[in-house]
């Protein structure tokens, strides 16, 4: 088709501005080099095929991207049981105070999550972190952070009650 | 402070976050899953928690790919092509990927690519060097970009980014013009009757200096189809096929 060098031009671009973003993800949630490349080469392909889903003005495309990598890669997780080594170089990940100079965190809704996530308990702040970042489960966090499982149910839960009170707090 | 917030959010709404967290594991998370697929509130209930918890990923470190992962997704896009784009092989089972359809994912795709690129660039002045050419310079002023949906409400919208700086509007995605025919794309303002800011070329259009100060949030920009060459009568003479608003 007519289009075709210039979609795969385009495409090399999108690859050479997000992948190493996209990687960063699916290394901490895979936990394993070869599937979390595996994980990104299927990104690709998705992202390939149906950017025609993506909606402008729902989600920033960097957004976009990184959830359908996150997804992906937690379905990897899910299907291959619990990885145990965790990959140094994907681990740096930031405390979570603001940063200022960070363009991605420029919509004004980004910035509140953040400091939403402030506002709660330290226990239940770090344990959706590590649920994000990690691809965690609820049984997993509860064994990482040495609590019974319905204890971090507990937590998390009212971790994200007091998130959505706040998120929803200000117009 | 959680205790005095716990009416806010409903049980639902609390699954929803469960699973756009990942929190969740076997059946339980089986059952989220297809009730996304089966109940369009919870599914917007997941999209919404998947954009809030978004932000996160600015926190995230970055990891550098090896060479061979982009080679690898090349072949599999070239196996793509010549399968007509029916099926690909993934690299691992999945699922949830179905079937596809070739030409309208094309369209859908390059509107994409184009959004991301253009926004990607404008979110950062100063990106790692990238050895193809970019043909979307790197502007001291965000592009404004429209999504142009089709008229016939069918298939994938239009990416459309005009550069502020150049005065050039570039159309990302295909447009099905006739034989002999030509698309040419207008600015309409409020209720002032359309302007022509050009025929399209090779997927994009100067817009004559008079008419940059048309181009701002809020501006229409339609395609229609016209004779070789543009319209006649400096109006829009045929079938209007995609509209849709400039954003900044």
């Amino acid at each position: 088709m007519a289009t075709g060098a210039a979609d795969r031009d385009a495409f090399r671009r999108v690859y050479a501005l997000t992948s190493a973003k996209l990687f960063g993800i699916c290394l901490r949630i895979c936990g394993d080099r070869q599937a979390a490349e595996d994980v990104l080469h299927d990104v690709y392909i998705t992202i390939w095929q149906r950017a025609g889903a993506y909606q402008p003005g729902r989600a920033s495309p960097i957004s976009w991207l990184a959830t359908i990598a996150r997804n992906r890669a937690i379905d990897w997780r899910r299907r291959h049981g619990r990885v145990t080594a965790p990959i140094e170089e994907a681990e740096a990940v930031a405390d979570g105070a603001l940063r200022q100079d960070d363009v991605l965190m420029a919509e004004e809704a980004q910035a509140r999550l953040h400091l939403c996530l402030e506002t709660l308990e330290e226990r239940q702040r770090g344990a959706i972190r590590r649920a994000f970042f990690g691809g965690l489960t609820y049984a997993e966090l509860a064994v990482q952070a040495a609590v019974p499982l319905g204890t971090m149910k507990s937590w998390v839960r009212r971790g994200l009650l007091a998130l959505k009170g706040c998120l929803d707090g200000e117009r | 402070m959680a205790s005095a917030d716990q009416d806010d959010i409903g049980p639902d709404d609390l699954a929803a976050a469960e699973l756009a967290l990942g929190l969740l594991d076997g059946e339980a998370r089986v059952a989220a899953l297809a009730r996304v697929a089966a109940d369009p509130a919870f599914a917007l209930a997941v999209a919404w928690w998947e954009a809030r918890f978004a932000a996160l990923f600015a926190d995230g470190a970055d990891v550098a790919v090896p060479p061979a992962v982009l080679r690898r997704i090349e072949a599999s896009l070239d196996g793509l092509a010549l399968d007509g784009g029916r099926r690909v092989v993934a690299a691992n089972d999945n699922p949830g990927v179905g079937a596809w359809r070739g030409a309208a994912i094309a369209a859908g795709l390059a509107a994409c690519l184009l959004l991301v690129v253009t926004v990607m660039l404008a979110l950062r002045p100063a990106p790692e060097p990238v050895r193809v050419p970019v043909p979307v310079p790197v502007a001291a002023q965000a592009p404004l970009l429209a999504a142009l949906a089709p008229s016939e409400g069918k298939g994938a919208p239009i990416a459309a980014a005009y550069d502020r700086e150049s005065g050039v509007v570039r159309i990302g995605g295909a447009v099905a013009v006739p034989a002999g025919r030509s698309a040419e794309l207008w600015a309409i303002r409020g209720t002032a009757a359309p302007r022509s800011l050009g025929v399209m070329a090779a997927g994009r259009v100067v817009v004559p200096t008079a008419l940059r100060a048309q181009m701002a949030a809020d501006t229409v920009l339609a395609i229609s189809i016209e004779p070789a060459g543009g319209s006649p009568t400096g109006l829009p003479t045929g079938p209007v096929v995609a509209a849709g608003k400039l954003a900044g």
